[in-house]
C-alpha cells in the first residue's frame, strides 16, 4: 500500500543567490576587459562592444547597416572567405545592434583563439564595405522590412516606440521605405570611424580562461588608436507624443497586437529593483496577474507579457499580448484593472512570496554558466554598474512588503500616462 | 564525453542522470513517447492540446505552476510530431518539489472541465497567431499534406484545423491520458547538481508508487513511396513570393541520417553555405534562403524555403535551387569544405552541451530512439562520412519524383 504523502509539497529552501566576481583589466591602449573565468569546457565567449547603436546614428539604418557589413568583406578577406573561415574553426558570431550600443559577439573553441582574434580584428577594424555588397544588403533588408511590416507584433511595438521617444529621434524613429535607399560605403566608413574606436569600446570574456588569453587580446587589440576624436551631437531629444491611444490598421488581421506601457526609470534609479517586483507581479512570469487572468482564466490569448527595459537616456515599460479582434477591448480592460488592483488592493503575503521565490531562482538562473553571467553583467555594466546591483536587487526582493508595492504602482503605473497602441483590423 | 548512469523502475520508468558539479541547479526532464503522429485524423491536435492541460492541476495538486516557482523553479514544455516533453529548472536543493509535481501529473490529473474549456480557447489563439496571422504562417499547413498522404505527418502538431481543437471533449482528454501517460511510456532524465544516488532515492520515492498502464500500441500507416513530382502554387496577400521544396528522407535512425545532415549544412550551414554564397550572395534571386532536416523518428524530410528578390521568376529561381543540388550528385565536394561543416557541427554540439537543460532533453530523447551513447558518439559518425557517401546519398534523395514544390506567391508583386 502506498502510504505516500502527496498533498503537501516537500519542504523547500530559497538560498541567496551567489554573484560571480568580475575581473576588471586594461590593454595597452587603456581599452577596458572583463574577464569571467566560469564553465567546464575550454571554450569561450568573447564579447567586443562599442558606443555605435541607434542613438548615435544621423541617418536612419546607419548603425545597423555599419554593424552587419562588418562581415561583408575586410582588407584581407573577402566577405566570402571571411565566412568561410569563421565556419571552418567552428565559431559562431552574432551581429547585433541596439538602441545605445552595437558589437560583435564570439563563441570559440580555445584551440583556435589565434585565428579567431585575427578575424575578429580584421571584421572591427579592417572592414572595407565593398559599395556591391552594401547595395545588394540594402535590397534584401528592404524585403525583410516588407515582411516585417505585416506582422501586427512589429507594426505595434514601432508605434509605442514611435509614440514614447518621438518621431525623430533614434529611440522613436519608425524605419520607411525609402530608409533603403541612398546609403553609400562612405557613410558607412565615416560612422564606423567615428564610433567603432579603442575609446567607444569594451571587451567581455567568459568561459575558460588561459594564461594568453589576455595576451593575445593585447597583442591584437592592445596597439590600435583611433584617428581622431568624435565629439557627440547632443541635439536629439526625447519627446513623447501627446496622443495617448493610437491604432495602427492592418485590413484583414486576425487578431490585434496591444501594447501598453509608458517611459519610465532605468536600472541607476533606487526606485528600479522595486519597479522590477511590480513588474513581476504584473505580467513578468507564467504565474503573474495578467497571465493568470487573461490567459489562464479567460482564455483571450496565447501569451501576455509585461517588462521594464533600460536605455542609456531613458526607459520603459510594456505590457504585450496578441488577442483575437472580438476580444480586444475586453483584454485592454482587464490589463487596466489588473494595474488598479495592484494600486488599491494591498497583495497577499502567500502572492508576494511565490513572486519573490521565483525571482531569486531566476537570479540563480541568471548566473548559470559563462555565457550567461556574461550577459548578465553586461546588462548592468552598460549603465555604469557593476554586480553590486544583484546584490541590491536580492536585497529589495527579499525586504519589499505590500505596502512598498502600492507606492510603486501608484507612482510608476499611473493610468492616465500610459501609451495604449493597438495593431490589427477594426 | 557526458557520463551518465541509467536505470529501470519496476514500473518501467527510465531514468537517466548526468551529474555537472559546476552548475547550482538541476534540469529535469520528463518526455512522454506521445506525439501529433498519435492524433487520429478526425482529431488532430489532441496530442498538442493535451500539453496544455498538464498544467491545470493533477490529481493531489490544484496548479502545477505556482509551488514550483515558491521553489525559484521555471519550466516549459513542447510537443512535436513524435514526443511530448517537459521541462523544469530547480535550485539543486529544491529538487524534490519538482520530483512530487512531476509524479503526481503521471499519477493523473483532475481533468477539469473549465480548465478543458478555457485551454481550447488558449490554443486556438495560439493556432491564429502563429498559423494564420502571420505571412507564410500556413506554408507549414500546405506542405504537410503535399508531401505525406497517408502518414500522421501530414497534419502539423497543432492540428489541421480550429474545429479539430473546438470539439475535444472530456472523455477523449482522458482516454488520452491513460492511453499514453504512463511510466512505462515515459523517460525521466535529470542534469546538473545531482548524483546518481539521489536521484534513484528520489525516483523510487516518487515515480516507484505509480502502476504500469496499457500503453495504446502505435500503429501507424507507412507512407507510400512517392513516384512522381509534385507542385502547389498559391496566390496570397503576400509582400515577397516564396519557395518551397520538401524531399523525403528515412527514419531518424537511418544509416543515411548524418549524411543528409552534413548535406544540409554544406547547403546552408551559415553564411558561408552554398545556397547563400550561391542564389543570395552571388546570383542576388533570393532576399533569404534556407535548409535543414527534420530529426522525425519515423521517415521525415528535407525541407528548403527561400524568399526571392523583386521581379525575379519563381521557375528561374527554382532551376538554380535544381542546379545546386545537381551540383551534390556530380562533383566531388573539397576536402576542405567538408572539413568546415565537420567542424562546425562538432564545435554546435559542445555549446549545445554547456546547458544542463539540452543535456537533459538530448538525453531522454536518445533513450528514446535506443541508445543514449549516441549522446557522446554522433561527432564521430558525422566525422566518418567521406565525399562519395555525399554523392551517392544525393543522388538517392534529390530526385524530383522524390520531391514536393510549393510556389507561394505574392499578389502584391504580381500587380
Amino acid at each position: 500500500m502506498n502510504t505516500l504523502q502527496r498533498i503537501q509539497p516537500p519542504v523547500f529552501h530559497i538560498d541567496t543567490p551567489t554573484v560571480p566576481e568580475v575581473l576588471s583589466i586594461k590593454l595597452d591602449n587603456n581599452i577596458p576587459v572583463y574577464l569571467i573565468e566560469s564553465g567546464t569546457e575550454d571554450i569561450m565567449r568573447i564579447e567586443f562592444t562599442f558606443k555605435a547603436g541607434h542613438v548615435n546614428e544621423y541617418l536612419p539604418l546607419l548603425a545597423s547597416t555599419t554593424n552587419i557589413m562588418l562581415t561583408e568583406g575586410s582588407q584581407n578577406y573577402s566577405s566570402v572567405e571571411l565566412n568561410r573561415q569563421l565556419d571552418y574553426y567552428g565559431s559562431f558570431i552574432n551581429l547585433s545592434t541596439e538602441k545605445d550600443r552595437a558589437g560583435l559577439v564570439v563563441f570559440l573553441l580555445n584551440k583556435h583563439i589565434e585565428k579567431i582574434l585575427e578575424l575578429s580584428m580584421e571584421i572591427l577594424f579592417r572592414p572595407a564595405f565593398p559599395e556591391d555588397e552594401l547595395q545588394a544588403l540594402m535590397k534584401k533588408r528592404h524585403r525583410w522590412f516588407l515582411v516585417n511590416r505585416e506582422k501586427v507584433q512589429n507594426i505595434a511595438m514601432d508605434q509605442f516606440f514611435e509614440s514614447l521617444f518621438g518621431k525623430t529621434h533614434p529611440y522613436g524613429r519608425k524605419v520607411v521605405e525609402s530608409d533603403f535607399e541612398g546609403m553609400t560605403s562612405a557613410l558607412l566608413k565615416d560612422f564606423h570611424e567615428k564610433y567603432y574606436t579603442p575609446e567607444n569600446m569594451a571587451i567581455i570574456v567568459s568561459g575558460k580562461i588561459h594564461e594568453k588569453t589576455t595576451i593575445l587580446l593585447n597583442l591584437f587589440f592592445g596597439k590600435i588608436s583611433s584617428q581622431k576624436i568624435y565629439i557627440e551631437d547632443a541635439r536629439n531629444r526625447l519627446k513623447s507624443f501627446n496622443k495617448k491611444r493610437v491604432h495602427v490598421p492592418l485590413p484583414g488581421a486576425l487578431q490585434s497586437a496591444i501594447r501598453i506601457g509608458s517611459q519610465t526609470i532605468n536600472k541607476r534609479e533606487p526606485d528600479y529593483t522595486g519597479l522590477k517586483v511590480l513588474d513581476s507581479l504584473l505580467g513578468g512570469y507564467f504565474g503573474s496577474r495578467l497571465m493568470k487572468n487573461i490567459r489562464e482564466e479567460k482564455g483571450y490569448t496565447y501569451g501576455i507579457s509585461s517588462y521594464v527595459a533600460s536605455f542609456d537616456l531613458s526607459g520603459y515599460k510594456v505590457i504585450s499580448a496578441e488577442v483575437s479582434i472580438n476580444n480586444t477591448q475586453k483584454a485592454i480592460d482587464e490589463i487596466y484593472k489588473e494595474i488598479e488592483l495592484l494600486q488599491n488592493v494591498p497583495v497577499e503575503k502567500e502572492e508576494l512570496t511565490v513572486v519573490k521565490n521565483f525571482m531569486l531562482g531566476e537570479i540563480i538562473r541568471m548566473f548559470d554558466g559563462p555565457f550567461a553571467i556574461a550577459e548578465s553583467f553586461k546588462s548592468v555594466w552598460e549603465f555604469g554598474l557593476d554586480n553590486n546591483y544583484y546584490h541590491r536587487l536580492t536585497e529589495k526582493i527579499k525586504t519589499i512588503d505590500s505596502d512598498e508595492i502600492i507606492t510603486l504602482a501608484h507612482t510608476y503605473y499611473n493610468v492616465e500616462d500610459l501609451y495604449e497602441i493597438t495593431a490589427g483590423s477594426k | 564525453m557526458i557520463g551518465y548512469s541509467k536505470f529501470t523502475l519496476d514500473n518501467g520508468l527510465r531514468v537517466l542522470v548526468h551529474e555537472d558539479r559546476s552548475t547550482p541547479l538541476i534540469a529535469m526532464n520528463v518526455l512522454y513517447d506521445v506525439g501529433s503522429r498519435d492524433d487520429e485524423p478526425e482529431t488532430t491536435g489532441l496530442a498538442h492540446l493535451f500539453e496544455h492541460l498538464m498544467f491545470g492541476g493533477s490529481v493531489n495538486i490544484p496548479d502545477f505552476d505556482t509551488p514550483l516557482q515558491l521553489a525559484g523553479g521555471e519550466n516549459n514544455a513542447f510537443t512535436n510530431s513524435d514526443i511530448t516533453n517537459y521541462y523544469l529548472t530547480l535550485p539543486a536543493t529544491n529538487i524534490e518539489t519538482g520530483f512530487w509535481l512531476e509524479s503526481d501529473r503521471m499519477l493523473g490529473l483532475d481533468f477539469s472541465q473549465k480548465n478543458l474549456g478555457v485551454q481550447k480557447k488558449v490554443v486556438i489563439e495560439e493556432f491564429n497567431q502563429r498559423y494564420l496571422n502571420q505571412p507564410y504562417g500556413d506554408s507549414i499547413l500546405l506542405l504537410r499534406p503535399l508531401a505525406y498522404k497517408v502518414h500522421p505527418y501530414r497534419w502539423p502538431t497543432i492540428g489541421i484545423d480550429i474545429s479539430h481543437i473546438e470539439k475535444t471533449d472530456i472523455k477523449q482528454v482522458k482516454d488520452f491520458f491513460y492511453s499514453h501517460y504512463a511510466p512505462n511510456n515515459a523517460i525521466l532524465s535529470l542534469t546538473g547538481n545531482i548524483t546518481g544516488k539521489r536521484a534513484y532515492t528520489l525516483s523510487q520515492k516518487w515515480f516507484g508508487p505509480i502502476g504500469k498502464r496499457e500503453v495504446k500500441t502505435r500503429k501507424l500507416p507507412a507512407e507510400p513511396i512517392q513516384s512522381e513530382e509534385r507542385k502547389l502554387t498559391i496566390e496570397k496577400e503576400v509582400p515577397a513570393t516564396a519557395l518551397y521544396k520538401v524531399w523525403h528522407i528515412g527514419p531518424r535512425l537511418s544509416s543515411d541520417f548524418f549524411t543528409l545532415d552534413l548535406i544540409t549544412d554544406l547547403l546552408a550551414g551559415g553564411e558561408s553555405g552554398r545556397l547563400y554564397t550561391s542564389l543570395v550572395r552571388e546570383k542576388k534571386l533570393f532576399s533569404e534562403l534556407n535548409a535543414y532536416l527534420t530529426s522525425d523518428i519515423d521517415p521525415g524530410l528535407v525541407i528548403l524555403h527561400g524568399k526571392l528578390m523583386k521581379g525575379i521568376d519563381i521557375r528561374l529561381a527554382d532551376e538554380e535551387v535544381k542546379k545546386v543540388m545537381d551540383h551534390l550528385k556530380k562533383k566531388i565536394t573539397d576536402i576542405k569544405e567538408m572539413e568546415k561543416v565537420k567542424n562546425k557541427y562538432e564545435s554546435s554540439i559542445v555549446f549545445s552541451n554547456t546547458s544542463i537543460l539540452n543535456k537533459a532533453v538530448n538525453l531522454a530523447l536518445y533513450e528514446l530512439l535506443g541508445d543514449p551513447e549516441m549522446i557522446n558518439n554522433e561527432v564521430d559518425k558525422f566525422r566518418m562520412i567521406d565525399q562519395e557517401m555525399v554523392i551517392e546519398t544525393s543522388r538517392n534523395y534529390f530526385a524530383d519524383t522524390n520531391c514536393s514544390t510549393l510556389y507561394y506567391k505574392s499578389t502584391k508583386e504580381n500587380k
